[in-house]
């Protein structure tokens, strides 16, 4: 096909946006997400098709051969700079803070990209800020546009439907079902809703607490710590404080996905309860800061004894789904070779 | 309190259907007078659908009711005729909710409550009348669809067959399905619902498309204000889509069909149900129609439950599968990819209904029956403020002036037509000169900046504030916007608040920049036909009556958000 006056080959599926994004041509997007089927709400990815009498979405439209598309013309990007007035004008004005979420700032970048005028199609607002307790997601829809990327991203991706749209038009909300709070819904607190809303509608609760600090976050590529998958994570961190987690859409093993352990469960790393040095209990019946060392034989005396009074089989381990595997299995060589016995066990088969 | 035995019961009876959530819901819905939480935990559970989901599809319909009163409280129709004729006094004295256009335009205003219709123009004159019949053809001229509908006990199947009804299947089924749809081509069938798709073309699409198996939709959703000729086809001629039906399914190898019938429709319900039994045991429907074998066919009622845009082809699939009734991207299209993601006919029951007659007396018949080189007939939906308002039967072509004036007896004694709507409110009006003008035919109306679609026509008199008239009908369509796409959901409300003065600029050149924006964003980009055509309204406003804009932004206050 032809795309702005350059022959591009495609393969029989891709839709013009896929081609465009192949070809590094920059098509503005709301709606659409990588992960997710295309869906066709936001319309800003228009091109003009010759021999189209109107334009066509690019993100829903297949390419074909012989096809003459362009991205960029003068009514295209009138269309583009109305439809983001529009959206302009059905919430209120407001900074986000990118603490939000990993694409909360996509909708003001678009405002500015295509110098949307501000006080445009005034009129009434729409979406309500839900009052949703829960400690991880914030739900304002005062800023919602209804793209539904979160409705989608929890259906598609997630496979936990816990969202959805309830009623039409302007007037439509996304909601649990009964429009319970999330906690009483199929959510996971997995977080993929916050971090695919355009907007910062959907909040992550426990980044913005970092508000305040005024200076810019930092981004440290990482390895979440809890399971074997392995899902890649971008830690945010203000003065060598961690005060947030982002997926990273291009991690090998989750491609942006986390769950709410890696997403939210934090906490532990910087806290104040954490055990920095071992501790041992004293004559005294308090615990002591001691070496690695006396620690150890502490520790190793206490099961040789256990073993000598009741046997191999009062020993019961249990190994920890957030190891990697090498760790595992030198687990269980401990219980079954070490102590001799085979009551070895694991928490992720609970 | 909920049964659980019942609830089994109900959730097997359905679950192994076709396209069974609607009627699942709607059985729980009459059993326990509203969708109770409970109610929908089991179908979530007996359909396997994700309860959020199926939460949201319940609420995106109008007449699934949650909590009490629930199907008992009376709803009364608000639409662009009946809000003329005394519906807001009726709503208030009954402690009724308002209901967009039930499709009644042709007589007084229609109550709905639980699944009995009454009709009245006041509390006391309220009764059960019966869907009203057209009146002989006023033009004398040869009709199609309306040819026999008058007769006593047609709507039964010793009625239908009096005049030939179902003896053209033998004839059909000693020659190839290809055959009959080189007939229906040749006739220059187009879809009477609006779109005027040729029908032959889009049933050869389904015929040569792989998949199996294929689906006959009848799109009998009849949404569009001001459109009822529907209701009068189903309700008393039901036979002539059944076969209509049929014959689509020879010509595309369709094994099951579907009627999609509008919840506002309830007594409309039973006559089909009844006329399928009557077809099934003539041998007309289920397996080895007429003895062929291999020719399978059977036919599903399904009720809506109140959305406008389930009028909308994709729309209609996704409501008919369960699923959240937002339109479906295009392409693929349905004739390739419909029902089930398989090859589907999706058509008017005005087009099915011309099918059988067209089969019967030939394609050159029904060609000769439209004015100079137009073909066929087209049923006008006519209401308002006109003498005899009612369904027509008119050849293609026909000057809308000779409706209007010599047919419909013209306006009301005393008064004068100002405007007119077209397409139902789809079409925006029509006014001034033009009125005197332009033939009903696409070419014709179209080269007015509107179209004749459904050929719902309301008649406005000068009576009527245009400004008004236009804001009532856009805040039905910001109602009955799905949401989905952003200039509709978004532009619907802005153009309605511009008409009704509660926002926008005062100044008019500043209103005008603002309106025309939207009604070129709208119209180019919406993702379907909804967004698409409401701007007409505003378009054809600007059009013919600028001084009245001009005198409503003088007058009202515009009160900014």
């Amino acid at each position: 096909m032809t795309l702005n006056g350059k022959e591009i080959a495609f393969v029989d599926g891709e839709t013009i946006y896929e081609v465009a994004q192949r070809a590094d041509v920059e098509v503005p997007t709301l709606c659409y997400d990588p992960r997710l089927e295309a869906f066709g709400a936001c319309r800003l990815c228009l091109v003009e098709v010759e021999g189209s009498r109107n334009p066509v979405a690019s993100c829903t439209t297949p390419a074909s051969a012989g096809m003459v598309a362009h991205t960029r013309t003068e009514a295209i990007e009138k269309h583009r700079r109305t439809l983001l007035e529009l959206v302009a004008s059905e919430n209120p004005k407001k900074n986000i803070d990118p603490l939000r979420g990993y694409a909360s700032q996509e909708l003001n970048r678009l405002f500015e990209q295509h110098d949307v005028r501000p006080g445009r199609f005034q009129g009434k607002h729409s979406g309500t800020s839900s009052q949703d307790d829960n400690p991880f997601i914030l739900r304002d829809y005062d800023h919602c546009i209804s793209c539904y990327r979160c409705v989608r991203v929890c259906a598609e991706q997630e496979g936990d439907h816990a969202i959805t749209m309830m009623n039409r038009g302007f007037e439509k909300q996304i909601t649990a079902e009964f429009d319970n709070r999330l906690k009483e819904s199929a959510c996971t607190f997995c977080g993929q809703c916050v971090q695919t809303c355009p907007t910062g509608a959907l909040g992550d609760r426990k980044a913005m607490r970092a508000e305040a600090q005024k200076e810019d976050f930092k981004k440290t590529r990482s390895v979440c710590p809890y399971c074997g998958v392995g899902c890649q994570v971008d830690l945010l961190s203000k003065s060598d404080r961690l005060v947030g987690v982002q997926p990273a859409m291009d991690g090998p093993a989750n491609e942006g996905a986390l769950c709410i352990k890696g997403q939210f469960a934090f906490d532990f790393v910087q806290h104040e309860d954490r055990l920095g040095k071992p501790l041992v209990r004293g004559e005294d019946g308090n615990l002591h800061e001691v070496d690695w060392d006396t620690a150890l034989d502490r520790a190793a005396a206490g099961f040789k004894k256990v073993r000598e009074q009741h046997g191999n089989h009062a020993i019961y381990g249990v190994a920890s789904g957030r190891a990697p595997s090498e760790a595992s299995y030198t687990m269980q060589k401990f219980i079954r070779a070490g102590f001799g016995t085979n009551q070895i066990d694991n928490c992720s088969r609970a | 309190m909920n049964d659980r035995a019942t609830d089994r019961v109900l959730i097997d009876q359905w679950r192994e259907e076709p396209a069974p959530l609607l009627p699942l819901l709607h059985a729980f819905h009459e059993r326990d007078g509203w969708l109770t939480e409970d109610a929908l935990r089991a179908v979530s559970c007996g359909l396997k659908i994700p309860l959020a989901e199926l939460f949201g599809t319940v609420t995106f319909y109008h007449h699934f009711s949650q909590e009490p009163p629930g199907r008992e409280l009376p709803r009364v129709c608000d639409g662009p005729v009946c809000r003329f004729q005394g519906a807001a006094n009726l709503i208030e004295k009954l402690n009724a909710k308002p209901m967009p256009c039930a499709g009644r335009c042709d007589g007084p205003v229609p109550v709905l409550q639980a699944d009995e219709v009454l009709t009245g123009l006041s509390v006391d004159q309220l009764k059960a009348e019966p869907s009203l019949l057209p009146s002989p053809n006023p033009g004398a001229i040869e009709e199609c669809v309306f040819a026999h509908i008058r007769e006593p006990g047609r709507v039964a199947l010793e009625g239908y067959r009096k005049t030939g009804g179902y003896d053209c299947l033998k004839g059909v089924l000693a020659e190839t399905p290809e055959h009959l749809v080189s007939l229906i081509t040749e006739s220059r069938l187009a879809g009477r619902g609006g779109a005027g798709f040729s029908t032959g073309k889009k049933w050869a699409m389904v015929a040569e498309a792989p998949g199996q198996p294929k689906t006959i939709v009848c799109n009998a959703d009849e949404g569009e204000p001001g459109c009822f000729k529907d209701r009068v086809l189903l309700h008393y001629d039901p036979h002539a889509i059944l076969e209509g039906m049929l014959l689509a399914a020879y010509a595309t190898g369709a094994k099951r069909g579907f009627i999609y019938l509008r919840y506002e429709y309830p007594e409309t319900q039973a006559v089909l149900e009844h006329a399928i039994t009557e077809a099934m045991d003539a041998g007309f429907l289920g397996k080895s129609i007429c003895g062929k074998t291999g020719f399978d066919f059977d036919i599903f009622v399904r009720r809506g439950a109140g959305a406008y845009i389930c009028g909308e082809e994709g729309s209609l699939l996704n409501s008919l599968e369960g699923k959240h009734p937002f339109p479906r991207n295009r392409p693929p299209f349905p004739v390739t990819n419909g029902f089930e993601d398989l090859p589907t006919v999706v058509n008017n029951v005005e087009t099915f209904a011309a099918v059988a007659p067209i089969v019967n007396h030939g394609a050159d018949w029904y060609k000769s029956l439209g004015l100079g080189d137009h073909a066929g007939t087209k049923v006008v939906s006519l209401s308002g403020d006109i003498q005899r308002p009612g369904n027509y039967e008119v050849p293609i072509g026909l000057p809308l002036k000779t409706l209007l004036h010599e047919w419909a007896g013209g306006p009301l004694s005393g008064h004068r037509i100002q405007a007119v709507s077209m397409a139902g409110l789809s079409g925006g009006f029509l006014g001034g000169g033009d009125l005197g003008e332009v033939t009903l035919d696409e070419p014709s109306i179209r080269s007015k900046g509107s179209f004749l679609g459904a050929a719902g026509i309301i008649v406005f008199d000068e009576r009527r504030n245009m400004v008004d008239v236009a804001g009532h009908a856009m805040a039905f369509f910001a109602e009955e916007s799905c949401g989905k796409c952003f200039p509709c959901r978004i532009g619907t409300q802005r153009l309605t608040e511009r008409l009704n003065g509660s926002a926008g600029p005062g100044d008019e050149s500043a209103w005008c920049e603002e309106v025309n924006d939207i009604e070129e964003t709208m119209m180019a980009t919406s993702a379907c036909g909804l967004g698409v055509a409401a701007p007409n309204l505003t378009k054809s406003l600007q059009k013919y009556f600028p001084e009245q804009i001009a005198a409503h932004l003088k007058n009202e206050s515009i009160s900014g958000t």
